[in-house]
């Protein structure tokens, strides 16, 4: 069986049709499933980036409660350090408490001076400023200087004495004169 | 053998040829393909539709969980800093340098017939080391070998607690003075004694022991 003859109708007809069906695919392709296809795809990114942001977040959540059981100890131990600065300006309050801690050890002349502050170069204690003081003793006995030294360390964890002179008075020999060189850590308020 | 007459021969190939006409057959073919497009987006539609729902219970539960998720961020972002920041003050007030054990070491080492009249000691910077200058005067028949005495006491008691120590002489001259010690007149030498040590590990972990003893220099 021969295959039938085209006219010249049917063979324009044919052609249309060709052309017709590659712009509907094309259109098919470009409009509907192309974007039908990316918005999926879009969505699966967003459903991945949120999947792992809950994950990561159940991570998280856990690990704040784990350390806030490990911290007990470090937040108490931080807010007594904080407990130990004042509301304030140091040069305010410092002196006088020397004073009194001072006149507490039966040395009834001290006085605080203020000599500098400087800013902690370390990130954790961006916080906190080291002020240094000297602090003079005009008239004391060597025994009551130690106790008293022995005394200001325990007492005042974030004071370090670095320099210490001790000179007998030629008036009184049972005296000294003492100055300290103090260097205590006091939070920014 | 009977013979059969075609009457409708005409309308039979026509018939035959419209139901071959590949116009006809091309636009049933089209159509099916066209269905079946239609059906594939569909189907595509559908797929997009249920991860859309699926998003749409994602970020139900991100939004329900998000403030809890920043709370507990920054509440771990605090807690580490509060952390961090115990331990670097924890590490500064252990590496303070206790000047009370060492005061009290030094009245330990004072012999009747010497006499401090000067102590001026300092941190060096970092915790690198002590570093001491003691002024005074000795008295007896030797007077020197009092001061001697001094340095070897310092050695021995600073030695126990310490590492590193030094003592050593700066000056040791005789004075013209005569000093009545115990009812004898006894010649006199000053002395300036020069210390150095580092901080042992002793000595950053031991408390401020309070000084028992009374002596005055």
């Amino acid at each position: 069986m021969s295959p039938p003859k085209l006219t010249k109708d049917q063979v324009q007809k044919l052609a249309f049709s060709a052309i017709g069906f590659v712009f509907l695919l094309y259109v098919y392709f470009t409009f509907f499933l192309g974007p039908l296809n990316r918005s999926r795809a879009a969505m699966m990114v967003t459903i991945r980036d949120l999947q792992s942001k809950l994950d990561a977040s159940k991570d998280e959540m856990k690990k704040a409660v784990s350390l806030e059981k490990q911290a007990i100890t470090a937040t108490s131990h931080f807010a007594a350090l904080k407990a130990l600065s004042p509301e304030g300006a140091p040069i305010a309050w410092f002196p006088p408490r020397l004073k009194t801690f001072f006149a507490q050890q039966q040395i009834d002349k001290a006085v605080a001076h203020l000599e500098n502050s400087t800013a902690f170069k370390e990130a954790e204690l961006s916080g906190w400023t080291k002020y240094n003081w000297l602090i003079d003793l005009p008239q004391a006995d060597f025994a009551s200087v130690g106790t008293a030294i022995a005394e200001l360390e325990n007492t005042e964890p974030l004071l370090s004495i670095t320099r210490l002179h001790i000179q007998t008075l030629a008036s009184q020999p049972q005296f000294q004169h003492v100055e300290l060189a103090a260097a205590s850590i006091i939070e920014k308020r | 053998m009977a013979l059969h007459l075609n009457l409708l021969h005409e309308e039979i190939l026509e018939h035959r040829q419209r139901q071959r006409d590949p116009l006809k057959i091309g636009m049933m073919v089209l159509a099916g393909f066209g269905a079946f497009l239609f059906l594939y987006y569909m189907f595509n539609a559908y797929r997009t539709l249920e991860i859309k729902s699926r998003l749409r219970a994602v970020e139900r539960n991100w939004t329900k969980i998000e403030p809890e998720v920043t709370a507990a961020h920054n509440r771990v972002a605090e807690l580490e800093g509060v952390i961090k920041t115990t331990r670097a003050l924890d590490n500064y007030i252990e590496n303070r340098f206790f000047w009370a054990p060492f005061l009290q070491k030094v009245s330990h080492c004072v012999p009747p017939n010497a006499q401090l009249t000067s102590l001026e000691a300092s941190v060096l910077d970092e915790n690198k080391g002590v570093s001491v200058s003691l002024e005074g005067v000795a008295a007896g028949r030797e007077p020197r070998s009092v001061a001697e005495d001094l340095r070897q006491m310092l050695i021995e008691q600073l030695g126990q607690g310490y590492s590193g120590v030094k003592v050593e002489f700066k000056t040791l001259e005789d004075l013209d003075a005569i000093v009545n010690v115990g009812g004898t007149n006894m010649p006199m030498a000053h002395y300036l004694l020069a210390v150095n040590f580092n901080p042992g590990p002793m000595a950053k972990s031991a408390a401020s022991p309070s000084p028992d003893r009374t002596r005055k220099r």
